[in-house]
This record gives C-alpha cells, structure tokens and sequence, in this order.
C-alpha cells in the first residue's frame, strides 16, 4: 500500500466514524496535537471526532535526506475520539484491517509510553502500538491540555505514516517508500529535507528567528488582551513560538540557562489560549453538546460515541 | 470441612509492566488482610496478571463466614454500678445497646481503667457477600506508578476496566459475587486472547482456579506470570540452541517480557552481519532496551540473531519475525548512522558544546562539573596516596561527560559513560583514561563489578561526591520515597567504590572539601550543608557495612558512633569487632564503658594529674590504659583490628575494680578532675575502634 492509499483509507475509515476528516493546520507545528482541532477541542465537556493529516516539523531531527528513518518533517494521522469510547482499542484495531493488517497473522501489542508536551502543559497516559515489533502508533488518553484537567477524556490515536507505508512496502529506507503516483518519497520530498535541514542546522538568522519570538508573544498577548479574546490568532502566534524555538534550538542557538524560561513563555501563551478558548465556549453555550429539550444529539460525536455508558 | 473457592477477574487494557508486580503484591496482602480481619482461617491467597488481566483468588472459604465475638468496651465500673452493686441505667443502656443481657457484662481493664464490656456476637453472613465488599474497598486502594482517566472522566484507575468476573463455590463456581468497581458490574463469563479466541468464556461449572486457568490457557492465555516466564525461558533455550548460542543471561528483562504478554510467544529473528561491526555495548542496548529483545552469544560475543517476545504462541506467515527484523535492522541502522557522525569528530573537540549541557538548572553546567571533579579527585587521589599522573587524571576528568553531546548517547542515553570510553578508547587515550570514562557510573548496585582501574575509582567517587554536595548544597535533598537524582545511589556507590577499590581517604573530609568546591551554590550555611552530606553518606556506610559486610546493626553503629570516614578501615574495624563481640569479655566491657561515656560527658573531662591518684584501683587502672594505649598504637598499625579490641578487653576488670572502689564525683575538686581525665583517656582509647557502649550487655 503506498502512502497516499494508507492517508485516503484511514481518513475513509475514521470519517465513515464519524470524525470530521479536517485538513492540516496551515502552519509549520511540531505534531498534529497542537492543531485547534486537537489542542482547543479537547478542552471542555463538548464531544468531538476529528481526523487529520499533519505535516509535523522537528528541525533538529533533520538528517540531510541521509538517514533513512529520520525526517526534519514527516507525516501524523491524527484521530481525536472525544470522549474516549469504550471500544476505542477495537476501533483503532479495525482500522489496522482495513490496511489490510490481519490480526490473525501480525502481533499488535499495546506496550505503556505515556507522553507529555510542557510547551502545550499537557500530557497524557497510553501507548505505543507495536505491529510485529514496530512502533507504528501513538496511543493517548489525554489528561491535561494548557494546564487544564479535561473532562470527558479524548483518545488521540496518532499513525506515523512514513514509518506504517515503509513497514507495509517492507522499505529500508524511508526515501525509496512509494508514495503513489508513480513516484518515491524520495523524489517528492528528498530535496526540501536537503534543503530544510541546511537551513535549521546552517542558516537560520537567529537573531530574526530570537526577534520574532518575541513579537508574536507581544502579538498573541494583543490578542488575549480584549474582554472577547482572539483565541484562534493568539494560538496561532504561540505555535509560531514554538516553532521559532525548535529551529533556534536546532541551530544549537539556545543556552541551557534559557531553555526553561522559553519554553515557560510559550506554554504561558498556549494556557492563557486554552482558558480563553474554554470561556468563549462557555459564553456560546457549548453548543456543541446534546441537548436536552428537544432530545436530538448535536455534534458529531452522535450516539455511536456513548463514553463509558 | 466444608471450602469453598473465590475468583475474580478485571480484564482491562493493556497494563504497564511495571505496575503489575507491585499490583499482584497488594492484592495478595489486601486480601488475606481483609479476609483474617472477617474471621476466615486456614485459607490461601493468590494474585496474578497478565497484560489485560488483574486475578485474584482464594481457596478454603466456608460458604458462611464464620461467626465472630467482638469484645466492646463500655462505661467505668463506677458508673455502670451503684453502691449495692446492682447495675445502673448506664450499665443497662449500654448492654440493650450491645443487645447482650445485663448479667452477662464482664469488668476488664480500659485504657483509663476498669470498665464493663459486652462480648457481641457477629453471626457470620454468606462469603459472596463479604467478599464482594472486600473487592469494592481493595481494588480502589490500589497504588499504581501513574494513575488514569478515560471516556467520562469519571474513575481513576491504572487502565480502564471492561469486564469483571466473580465467582463463588463449594467445588465449582456456582454463584456469582456482586462486584461493582468503576462503573462496570461483575458477571460470570470472561474472554479469551484477544487473537487466539476472543469468544465469551462462560466460568460457571468450572471447578476451581486450576480448571479457570486450564481453560485460559486453552484460549491462549497463561495467567501466572511465572508459567510464561519459564515457558519463554524455556522457548529461548531451545531457539538459542537450535543456531549453535547461548543465551546472555537477562533475568531482569526475562520477568518483563512475561509481564508484556498474555500468550509467552517467542521468535528469533537475525541480525545483518554488517551490524555486529558496531561495539558490543550499542548491539546490546539497541536490542535490549529499546527493542526489549534476548540477545545470543556465540564463544562470549554476540550472535547475529536476537529473540523477540510476542502475544501469540506461532507466526503463521513469518510477519512478526520479518517485522521484528526490520525494526531491529532499522534500529541498529540508526545506531549505525549515529555512530559514523560521532566519529567524525573527536571526543576531545567537544569540551565547546558540552558548555551548553545543564547538569542541573542551579548548579551549571557539565563542563563547570568537569572542572569541579577535576579539582575533587585531584585532592582524593592525593590523600588516598595513589600516585596516579596527574595528567590523566585530568585528561579523564576533560573527557568524561564528553560524551553527552554524541549524537548516540542523545538517541541511547543509558549509554552515557560506554560511549565516552569507546570513542577515547577508538582514539587511542590510554587504558587508564578510557576505563575510567567508560566506567565513570560503575557500580550501579551492591552487585557487578566496580570500576577497572585506581584512576577510575577516584574518578566515580569525585563526580558522585560532587552530585551528592552540590545537590544538597542547592537544597535538592532526598525526602521519603523521593529521590529524583539518585542520591542515594550515588553515595551507597562512594561508600562501595571506597570500601572495595579500596581507596583509603577520609569521606568525611572529601564530602567538605566538595562543597567547598561549589560554596557559590551552597544557599543554607555552610556548616548545615557539609553535616547534612555527612550524615546522609553516614546512613549508606551503615547500610553497607549490615548488608555486604554483615555485621549487626549495634556493631555498626559501635563502629560509627567511634569514627568513620576511611571506609576500608571502618570496615575492618566491624568485621573485627563483629568476630570478637561473642566473647564474654565484651558484654562487661560494653557496661563499663558506658559509664565512662556517661561520666565523661556529663562532667567533661578535667585534667590529669597523675600523681594526686592514689587509690590502688586507681593506680592499677592508669597503668592498665597505658598499656592499653600503646598495644592499640601497635596494633593500629598493623591494622590488626582484633588485637587491638582484645587489648581494651583487658581494661574490663581494672575498669570495674575502679568504679567498685574509687568514688569518682568526690569533694575534692581536684582528684574529682584527676579522675575524670584519667575516665577521659579511657574514652579516648577505645573510640580509637569502637565505641563498645552501643553493644548490648547480653
């Protein structure tokens, strides 16, 4: 299976779910779960189903193009199952079959790696699935998003698809993976992880990249300002923070002694948007939950997505 | 005697490894805790798990619980009858209450005196009943590492529960315990392995645990941890024998592959042979810690082949081997990859970046600590005597935490130490220098081996001392269970390192003189910071001296409470003492001595003026202690400990001729001091070894 038919599948699997089959953010972010649809909707009591591709950027796992595992940016499948459902093991098994992973023949194992982002001040209990030994998803229950404790909890499952599409085409190199088309990973996306790592290790000006980080913290805190906040805009200011700092960091550009204080500074911003954000919400009515005068269920998280009876 | 048998089952997602041993253990306490306090005798108790499953269970329970009396207190005697004895309405009201009759109240001493008491009768209810009750309070109490939330976000467990089974009976389960924990019922049927045969299990009928764990395993499931650990030691054995090695044992990483699984499956896939160039230790790690694999041995040196755990007893296609192998040559490949960068730039060119690590946020970074450790093991090495050349002492402190700017430990960080020493040692640093890199976080335990080399045992002790100041010196002590830097290890390592290198230098000064090194981060005074440090490497020489070289407790603190600092020499000096204690001499000794503390302490000493002495047990006991002093002298020198506590033996009948006869708090003020300072050399002499007045007078 190349790597388009594995993104069209899963995202024909978990819409037929249904989760909205959103598209990525439209900012360089370093994982699917600083997306709105995974970093604000989980917040709060309203039920949620999401799906999305996210294009994810960690500069400084760059490798030149020469690793053949390691990517200076590199695609999640991101689902956000909110409120967990009870069959939530079974749903995600399912979705394994319909890559045409038969339990019958492959060993899946749930083995515990719980994880935690003090840039977002959240973190999480779950996973890593194992398909004969590779780790192949990100299993999370997520406990705390921007300092917040959550209430229902969402499942975040999050598929690495380069290394689910090398494993399925038995590819050792992630660049000689199909990714459709008729063409490789490698002559897709070869030069612009050439390209990408050169600039995050060589060439950023870490003085523009340091200046910037601290307009758009003034910009977000702008934002947040008013008594009806800007939630979107400020959150998108604390993830260009927050990219601003990965690429600083891998230019080797961030002492020890401020390591702390910047990332504080971004998880200042991301907590005051998750406040912000839980207030508006609050303020609209949640109308995203059932309701109860006329019986109908809003949101798409719909019957099938009970939570724990 | 009737017996009846008792299972219940949680069947959740899956487990942490590391949580279920310590969940097994408090299941089997709680319940035979809970089940003596309910009256029941004579009955077993046991816990197991597998990945998705918590199980307990017990045998010999009477269908009833027994009957119980329980003895309860009530008014005084004095207020429970009047003057002509008859009962008061006090009396009365308290045995309606117990519903008992009057004439049945027995007086028995209260904690504030004599009372009346009632014995009540607590007639026994069905077992399934308490039991039930027993599951609702002990499953909740369960302490797990990191407890969870899911879906509502209502229940707090280590994973979610989907499924609880309970049964009761006399032979067969024939009954069903009510059980609710977490919003989820009990029932009477369970589930098979999830692949295996993940149909409905009905348990009714089924005669006891033996025939549930029989038809678990019969639908894929082995439930006592150490079945599946012995089948996939077992299953490695034969896989190891069939390609001609051996298995490198792993007793550690054996106990949580059986901890991962329900099914204990096992496969051998190999390994490219281009791989097995890269050092020994990174094959290891690589397999072993993130791939969580056995590794083989052909003749001492790894095999190209590895042995994967996996939840399935076969591997009808080939998948999971093939896929284990490609993770494996893909892990392996990544090794590969960080150990070419690293090597093109020497370890030695790195001291710029190492500017950048954090050791810790209050005390800098690992270049200042390189320095500091530098500056300690210098004086160490000094007053130890080794004669070590100081320019690899500090070529081995410039090089030592080189290696945390590798790409390798980056990506393998339980490789910090190995690859500083394998990369010194590919770039030609001499045997010394790299051994004392590569060794610089031996020893981990009580157990394997310490650090090869004079050059490298320095070297550990120096940087852990550090650790250990600098930490306290910043206030980060060690509290209860909480120990976020290992502490604790880090000093028990000095104490070991010391005691067996052996270095002989004096801890106590070495602990001072390394937070001397880093008074700029001490924030308390200095004084507090340096006794702190002592006391807590204080406790680790008394673990080590009762655990490894295993004295008693009061031999221990004999020995402490004299001196301690050298540690082979303290170590000496218990083991001597712990060898001669038997002898009768000393249970006379430890009370004479005593007294001399006692007096020593509460009249200070005065001063000694020997001629005012003269009282023949007066006399007889100054020649006796300076006798005394110089065979300890002798013996001290010889380091033949037991002599020299043999010879303060002999002070024993001077000693009690002494107090028998001579009256040491006297008029006179000056033979009063006389005496005391002639008590004080006593003192003096004995703490030279030990002090015997912490020894019992058996």
């Amino acid at each position: 299976m190349d790597l388009q038919s594995l993104i069209l599948t899963l995202s024909r699997f978990w819409g037929d779910r249904g989760c909205v089959v959103q598209q990525a953010y439209d900012l360089e972010v370093g994982a699917g779960t600083m997306h709105p649809e995974t970093f604000l909707r989980v917040l709060g009591p309203e039920p949620y189903r999401v799906a999305y591709v996210q294009p994810s950027r960690r500069p400084a796992d760059a490798r030149f193009g020469e690793n053949p595992f390691r990517f200076g940016k590199h695609f999640q499948l991101q689902v956000i199952l909110k409120p967990s459902p009870e069959d939530v093991q079974d749903l995600y098994l399912a979705s394994l079959v319909a890559l045409g992973i038969e339990p019958s023949v492959h060993d899946v194992r749930f083995e515990e790696d719980n994880w935690e982002s003090p840039t977002l001040g959240a973190w999480g209990v779950g996973w890593q699935v194992l398909l004969d030994g590779v780790e192949i998803t990100q299993f999370t229950y997520f406990q705390q998003a921007g300092g917040l404790d959550l209430k229902p909890i969402s499942a975040e499952l999050t598929y690495g698809l380069e290394r689910i599409a090398m494993f399925l085409q038995r590819k050792d190199s992630g660049f000689e993976m199909e990714w459709g088309g008729g063409l490789t990973y490698g002559e897709v996306r070869r030069q612009d992880e050439i390209e990408l790592s050169r600039y995050a290790f060589e060439v950023a000006d870490v003085a523009m990249l340091r200046r910037h980080f601290g307009d758009w913290e003034r910009e977000a805190a702008r934002c947040l300002e008013p008594e009806d906040p800007l939630v979107i805009p400020a959150l998108e200011a604390a993830l260009k923070m927050s990219h601003l700092f990965n690429l600083m960091d891998a230019r080797g550009a961030i002492a020890v002694t401020e390591r702390v204080a910047l990332i504080a500074r971004v998880r200042k911003v991301a907590q005051r948007c998750a406040r912000a954000y839980l207030a508006q919400r609050e303020r609209l009515g949640f109308p995203l939950l059932p309701r109860e005068d006329n019986g109908a269920s809003k949101g798409n998280a719909g019957q099938r997505n009970g939570g724990r009876r | 005697m009737n017996a009846g048998d008792f299972l219940i089952e949680l069947l959740c997602e899956e487990i942490p490894a590391n949580a279920l041993p310590s969940i097994r253990q408090q299941l089997a306490e709680a319940f035979s805790g809970e089940l003596t306090d309910a009256g029941y005798q004579g009955f077993t108790v046991g816990a197991l798990s597998t990945v998705r499953r918590i199980v307990v269970h017990a045998e010999g329970l009477p269908a009833m619980q027994p009957d119980r009396e329980e003895e309860v207190l009530g008014p005084s005697v004095r207020a429970a009858f009047s003057s002509d004895n008859s009962p008061t309405p006090a009396a009365l009201g308290f045995a309606k209450g117990q519903g008992v009759s009057v004439d049945s109240l027995r007086v028995v001493q209260g904690p504030k005196g004599e009372v009346v008491a009632a014995t009540r009768q607590m007639p026994g209810r069905p077992t399934p009943e308490v039991l039930g009750e027993i599951c609702e309070r002990v499953f909740p109490a369960l302490r797990v590492p990191k407890a969870m939330r899911w879906g509502s976000g209502d229940y707090t467990f280590v994973r979610p529960v989907h499924r609880i089974t309970a049964l009761f009976g006399e032979g067969a389960f024939t009954e069903k315990v009510h059980v609710s924990l977490l919003d989820v019922g009990s029932n009477c049927s369970t589930v098979g392995h999830r692949v295996v045969s993940p149909g409905r299990i009905d348990l009714r009928g089924a005669k006891g645990f033996a025939a549930y764990a029989k038809t678990l395993a019969e639908a894929g499931v082995v439930v006592e941890p150490e079945g599946r650990r012995r089948a996939i030691e077992e299953r490695a054995a034969v896989l190891a024998a069939e390609v001609g090695c051996e298995v490198r044992l792993d007793p550690g990483l054996l106990a949580e592959m059986a901890e991962l699984v329900e099914c204990p499956g096992l496969l051998r896939g190999e390994i490219a042979a281009r791989f097995l160039d890269l050092p020994e230790e990174v094959l290891v790690t690589t397999l072993r810690h993130h791939q969580k694999c056995l590794v083989l041995v052909r003749e001492g040196a790894v095999a190209p082949f590895f042995l994967a755990v996996c939840d399935r007893p076969d591997d009808p296609e080939g998948h999971v081997r093939r896929g284990n192998e490609w993770v494996v040559g893909a892990r392996l490949a990544d090794a590969a990859f960080f150990f070419d960068q690293d090597r093109k730039k020497p370890l030695a060119s790195r001291g710029e970046a190492l500017a950048n690590v954090v050791f810790h946020q209050k005390l800098g970074t690992f270049a200042q600590k390189s320095a500091l450790v530098e500056a300690l093991a210098g004086q160490i090495a000094a007053e130890a005597g080794l004669g070590l050349a100081p320019e690899f002492l500090a070529r081995a402190c410039s090089l030592l935490k080189l290696d945390l700017t590798t790409a390798m430990v980056g990506e393998f960080p339980e490789l910090q130490g190995v690859m500083g020493g394998i990369y010194a040692r590919l770039e030609g640093e001499s045997e010394e220098v790299w051994r004392a890199v590569a060794d610089q976080y031996v020893p981990v335990g009580l157990e394997g081996p310490l650090p090869r080399g004079a050059l490298a045992a320095v070297v550990g002790v120096a940087d852990r001392l550090d650790t250990v100041a600098g930490l306290f010196g910043a206030g980060e002590v060690p509290s209860g269970s909480k120990d976020p830097f290992a502490l604790r290890r880090a000093a028990l390592a000095v104490v070991r390192i010391a005691a067996e290198a052996p270095l002989r230098c004096d801890l106590q000064e070495a602990a001072h003189r390394a937070l001397l090194l880093r008074k700029e981060t001490v924030t308390g005074e200095m004084d507090a910071a340096v006794s702190a440090v002592r006391d807590f490497l204080e406790e680790r020489v008394r673990y080590y001296l009762t655990t490894v070289a295993g004295v008693t407790a009061e031999v221990a603190e004999a020995v402490l409470a004299a001196r301690w600092g050298v540690i082979p020499e303290d170590v000496a000096r218990a083991r001597a003492l712990e060898a001669v204690r038997g002898e009768d001499v000393f249970a006379s000794l430890a009370v004479a001595f005593k007294r001399v503390r006692n007096m020593v302490s509460k009249s200070g000493e005065g001063r000694f003026v020997g001629q005012l002495l003269h009282e023949p047990a007066e006399k007889e006991l100054v020649a006796a202690v300076s006798r005394a002093e110089k065979e300890v002298q002798r013996t001290m020198e010889r380091a033949d400990y037991e002599a020299g506590l043999r010879a303060l033996a002999k002070l024993a009948v001077p000693l009690d001729t002494f107090f028998t006869d001579v009256l040491v708090i006297c008029d006179d003020e000056n033979l009063r001091a006389a005496r005391l300072a002639l008590l004080a050399r006593v003192e003096k002499v004995f703490l030279r070894l030990a002090d015997v007045s912490r020894l019992s007078a058996q």
